[in-house]
Formats: C-alpha cells, sequence, structure tokens
C-alpha cells in the first residue's frame, strides 16, 4: 500500500500539455477492462441486490413475484434466527481469528530462526491455505467422523475419550469443530504476514537491545511487538473481514447445522438463496451482512490511519 | 536465535534448541497430518476404509478408488477436472491482462479519481461474496449464461481483478521510471514501452498474480454451485460437493477426488511461493 502511495505521488516533471492529454488518454484506455469488469461484476449485482431486497422474489412462487418495500427487512429484524446468526458469526469469527493469530505468530517465530530445511519446512506449513476450502472442509469431516475418523481413535487410544464422539453433529461440539478447522486453515495466513513483519525489524535493535542487558522475553516485550504493531493491525482486520464473510466451509461441513448451531450469518444468506431461493430475502440479508463490513472497514481504516501517523 | 551469534543465556539456548525442534515438528505434522491420512485413505480398499478397529496403513496400497473417480459416469470426475482447468486458465489470462493494463495506468499516469479508484478496488474485496449470489444468478439467466463456461469466468473476474490489479500496482510502483522515460526518448510509445522495458522488468510478478487468479479460482465453489445445474458442468469443488450430496458418502473415490484437487495448486504454489508470498504481504510491510 506504501509503495503503491509513494510512487503515485511522486509525479514526473511537467510534460507538455498535448503529451499530457494524450497519457491520460492512455491511462484510461488501460483502465477500462478493469472498470468494465467491476461495474458488470460487482457495481450492477450490488444495485441489483439493494433492489432485490425490497421485493417478494420466491423462485418457486413467482405468482408472489411483487415489490415489498421494507417487508423483508422487517422480516429479518423478527427473525430469531437471524439474531443467532450473527452471535455465531461473532463466536466464529473471534474464536478464529484469535485462535490462527497466537499459533500463527509461534509459527513465524518459529520459522524466523535460522535452520537447515527451512525453505521445505515453510511451503510445506503453507499448504492447508492454499487448498480449496471444499478440500479443507472434506478433509475434516472424515477426521471427525464418528466411526471411522482418526480423531476419535486416536484420543480414544490417548485414554482422553471413552466413547466415540459425533463431532459435527453434535449442536455443543459443532461450532467448535468447524472454528478448530478454520484455525488450521489460517494459521499459515498469520505465519507469512507476522513472518513478514519480523523479518522487517531491524537486527540492530536486538542488538542494542541486547548491549542494554535485555533477555529473551524483554526484547520480545519492548521491540519485537511495538515494530510489528502496523503489520498485526491490519492482517488481523482484513482476516476478521475475510472471515466474516467467509461461507465455504461450514456450508460444506454442516451446512450451519445441527439445529443452526453453526448457521453464522453469511451461510445463512447462501441458505436462502441457494437452498430455499428465496431471493428477495437473501437480498435483504447481503445488504445488512454488506453495511456491517463497511462499518467494520471504516472503522478499521480509521485506525490503521493512527497506527500510520503514531507508528 | 543462531542467526545472531553464539547463544548467550540459558533461556536463548533452551529457545534455540528443543523448543524450536519441538515447534517446528508439531507445526509440520499439524499442517501435513490431515493430507497425509486423506491420502493412506485414498489407497486403501473398500474393506480397510471401514476396518474396525481402524486400520492407519493400507496393507494393499492400491489405485482403484482413483480409477472409480476419474472414470466414475455419475460423478465424471475427469470432466470436473478438466471444467476447472479451463475456466480457472481463462480467469487467469483475463485477469492478468486486464490487471497488466489497469496496474500499470495507476502506477505511472497521473488522472482524477485515481485514489478514490484504488480504494474502490480494496473495498471490493471486503465484500461478502454471499452478497453477489443472488443479483448475478438474476443476471446470467437473464443473459441465458446459466450452465455455461462464461457466467463462471466473468463471476471470477469480482474477486480476482480487485486484489490482482493491486498487486500489480505495487510491482510497477517498484519498477524505476526512469528506464521507460529513456525507452520513450528512445522513440517507444507508451504501449511499445510497457511491452519492451516494463514487462520483462515485471514478469515475476505477473507470474505471481496469474498463479493467484489461478489458485483462487480453482477455490471458488458458491458461484460454481449456484450458477450451473448440469452435472457436466460443475467444476472441481462443486463436482466434490456433488459427489458427497449423490448418494450415501463414498469415501474412497472421495478421498482420491480430494487429493487429486489438491495436487495442482500445491505444485503450483510450491514453485511460486517466493513471489506469491511478496506479493501478498508488499501492502503490508512497511519499508
Amino acid at each position: 500500500m506504501s509503495t503503491a502511495q509513494s510512487a503515485l505521488a511522486s509525479r514526473r516533471a511537467r510534460p507538455l500539455l498535448t503529451l499530457r492529454a494524450r497519457s491520460l488518454l492512455t491511462g484510461y484506455l488501460y483502465l477500462a477492462p478493469a472498470a468494465l469488469c467491476l461495474l458488470a461484476t460487482v457495481a450492477v449485482p450490488i444495485g441489483k441486490a439493494i433492489q432485490l431486497s425490497l421485493y417478494n422474489d420466491v423462485l418457486f412462487k413467482p405468482q408472489e413475484y411483487g415489490f415489498a418495500g421494507l417487508a423483508n427487512y422487517i422480516r429479518l429484524v423478527e427473525d430469531p434466527v437471524f439474531w443467532l446468526t450473527l452471535w455465531n458469526s461473532f463466536v466464529w469469527v473471534f474464536g478464529s481469528v484469535i485462535l490462527q493469530f497466537l499459533a500463527g505468530f509461534a509459527a513465524a517465530l518459529l520459522l524466523h530462526q535460522a535452520f537447515t530445511g527451512r525453505t521445505v519446512i515453510r511451503t510445506v506449513m503453507l499448504l492447508p491455505w492454499v487448498i480449496p476450502g471444499v478440500v479443507v472442509g472434506l478433509i475434516w469431516e472424515w477426521l471427525y467422523q464418528p466411526n471411522y475418523g482418526v480423531i476419535n481413535d486416536l484420543l480414544i487410544k490417548a485414554d482422553w475419550l471413552n466413547d466415540r464422539v459425533a463431532w459435527l453433529s453434535n449442536p455443543d461440539l459443532a461450532m467448535a469443530a468447524v472454528i478448530f478447522t478454520n484455525v488450521w486453515r489460517g494459521i499459515p495466513f498469520f505465519a507469512i504476514m507476522l513472518l513478514a513483519g519480523l523479518q522487517a525489524v531491524p537486527d540492530e535493535l536486538y542488538e542494542a537491545a541486547r548491549i542494554d542487558g535485555a533477555g529473551v522475553l524483554a526484547r520480545f516485550w519492548h521491540v519485537t511487538l511495538p515494530l510489528m504493531r502496523p503489520i498485526i493491525v491490519v492482517a488481523t482486520a482484513t482476516r476478521i473481514i475475510w472471515t466474516f464473510n467467509y461461507a465455504d466451509l461450514i456450508f460444506v461441513m454442516t451446512s450451519g447445522g445441527p439445529a443452526n448451531a453453526t448457521q453464522i450469518t453469511s451461510t445463512y444468506t447462501l441458505m436462502q438463496a441457494y437452498a430455499n431461493l428465496d431471493f428477495g430475502y437473501a437480498a435483504a440479508l447481503s445488504v445488512v451482512l454488506l453495511l456491517i463490513m463497511l462499518a467494520f472497514t471504516a472503522a478499521y481504516l480509521r485506525i490503521t490511519k493512527g497506527v500510520e501517523e503514531t507508528g | 536465535m543462531k542467526r545472531r551469534g553464539i547463544p548467550s543465556s540459558a533461556a536463548e539456548r533452551v529457545l534455540g534448541g528443543p523448543v524450536l525442534w519441538t515447534g517446528l515438528a508439531g507445526l509440520t505434522a499439524f499442517a501435513l497430518g490431515p493430507f497425509v491420512w486423506m491420502l493412506l485413505t485414498s489407497l486403501k480398499n473398500r474393506q480397510e476404509l471401514y476396518a474396525t478397529p481402524l486400520r492407519y496403513l493400507p496393507d494393499h496400497p492400491t489405485f482403484e478408488n482413483y480409477v472409480e473417480a476419474w472414470t466414475s459416469p455419475i460423478t465424471p470426475f475427469s470432466r470436473f477436472f478438466l471444467n476447472s482447468l479451463w475456466v480457472c486458465s481463462a480467469t487467469m489470462v483475463a485477469t492478468t491482462a486486464i490487471s497488466v493494463l489497469a496496474g500499470y495506468a495507476i502506477a505511472r499516469f497521473r488522472f482524477a479519481g485515481r485514489d478514490t479508484l484504488l480504494l474502490i478496488f480494496l473495498a471490493t474485496q471486503m465484500f461478502p461474496s454471499v452478497l453477489l449470489i443472488a443479483p448475478l444468478l438474476t443476471q446470467w439467466r437473464a443473459l441465458g449464461l446459466i450452465d455455461t463456461y462464461q457466467a463462471l469466468i466473468y463471476s471470477n473476474f469480482s474477486f480476482t481483478v480487485p486484489f490482482t490489479v493491486w498487486m500489480m500496482v505495487g510491482y510497477f510502483s517498484s519498477i524505476p521510471r526512469e528506464l521507460e522515460e529513456s525507452a520513450m526518448i528512445d522513440g517507444c510509445s507508451h504501449f511499445g514501452s510497457l511491452c519492451r522495458v516494463v514487462l520483462p522488468l515485471a514478469a515475476p510478478g505477473i507470474a505471481a498474480t496469474a498463479i493467484f487468479a489461478f489458485v483462487v479460482s480453482w477455490s471458488e465453489l458458491l458461484f460454481a454451485i449456484s450458477f450451473t445445474t448440469q452435472t457436466s458442468m460443475r467444476t472441481l469443488s462443486a463436482g466434490l460437493l456433488y459427489m458427497v450430496g449423490q448418494y450415501e458418502v463414498q469415501w474412497g473415490p472421495l478421498s482420491a477426488g480430494v487429493i487429486m484437487s489438491t495436487v495442482p495448486v500445491a505444485v503450483l504454489f510450491t514453485f511460486l511461493q517466493r513471489h506469491l508470498i511478496h506479493g501478498l504481504t508488499a501492502g503490508a510491510v512497511k519499508g
């Protein structure tokens, strides 16, 4: 971000006006395809979603199609499942992100050390993050499988468990199980982001702290953490947004069940559109989702601005 | 803390030795374990797969699950694979071309609304993709694009283009513009200097961008299940889900399918991880 902006800010010496006009035109020409893409696949659909949310539009009830005003939004406010999904989203997002951050930070610290085979281990460790969400969901569904799953088997062999547990169909355990899967998937993201942050800390600072008598912990607390604050804020915020929007994993593993125990707002929206074919209500839900995200993004941009100014 | 000279305190010796190695072993096992288990599953025959007590290693490793998944007439995995290959390649080529042009324009030209545009590209990445499903479905249906590759490719642009434009802006900004200026003084046009000077220099970045577009489209699920109805049009992600939905889950062929879906992205990623990581973290790290 900062490299882009600094280059943007430094303009070259003012060229002739005609040349400038021509280069401006070229610039717009180069931008046109990207702008067109976003217009057709993002901007117009968002407008359409807002419009849809004001209509009664259930695919298999075409005779009821028509303008409905705010009916979908009123239904949303009165829908107890919607409020449940908001709470579930909160648990899902913060459970996932906090654990991913802690484990990712530990992984970054390990990978920051010099050892033979570092590149290999780093590549291997990143795998969970690059594979498709469906694949992650299916792998873990198999690991959690009550009768043939290896997790139950190992826990029973270790005497931590007496009976086989149906991880994904027990309402009390399902959320923890999907969060754990998401943590597995998300650790590499934090690990690479924070590793990049660690590598940007100048060695001289550690040397200076060491000469001043700071131990390992003191160096971590007073040198590493303060210097990494900007990247921690950026990585955490992008991850929160991404996790809040992410529907694939839960959709594959539980479809929000059992009894909505793992239903987060984005999967609920998806189920309304995909399973119930209720586009009007799904659109209303997605507009609310978008508003929550915009509010969070606005807050986040203010915070990062503060970070950049103080840091 | 080996790399900073001889360890000086007891704490450092423990952290640099046993703690480091246990941590690394644990990390690797945790990241790889589930894959290994899936690979072992895919090599087992039916009896071994559903044996009680659980059998960890296959006594008679077999590729029959792979053959079955690949050739099954009900869930034709080979067809899913080719669909994904085509959709992702087309998305990759188009996204790269679009984002090279746009990234170059944003990095090099000064025009009104450029900062706003950059912010829009950034904000787009924060939109929930479920938001787009209902409106895009209506849109593709109106255009008669349901069950076509185009619908999937166009829809993929909604999440590939914004991010790759940001990546490209970063790469182009790191190339000194004096090089282009001297090329232009020597008689190159804007487009000529882009092709002859900038693109060769940005080649690693462009490759990373392309791979990124490929890998994220390879993972795409929601558009694929929403905008296709025929089995023959399913992509890998949608096809795997379809395999689950068909009858009781056949874990043998399914695990083979999972492994086959993982290998291409894992290989691509291994080759280009350095560039990808650079591209992903460039925006977030200062200096």
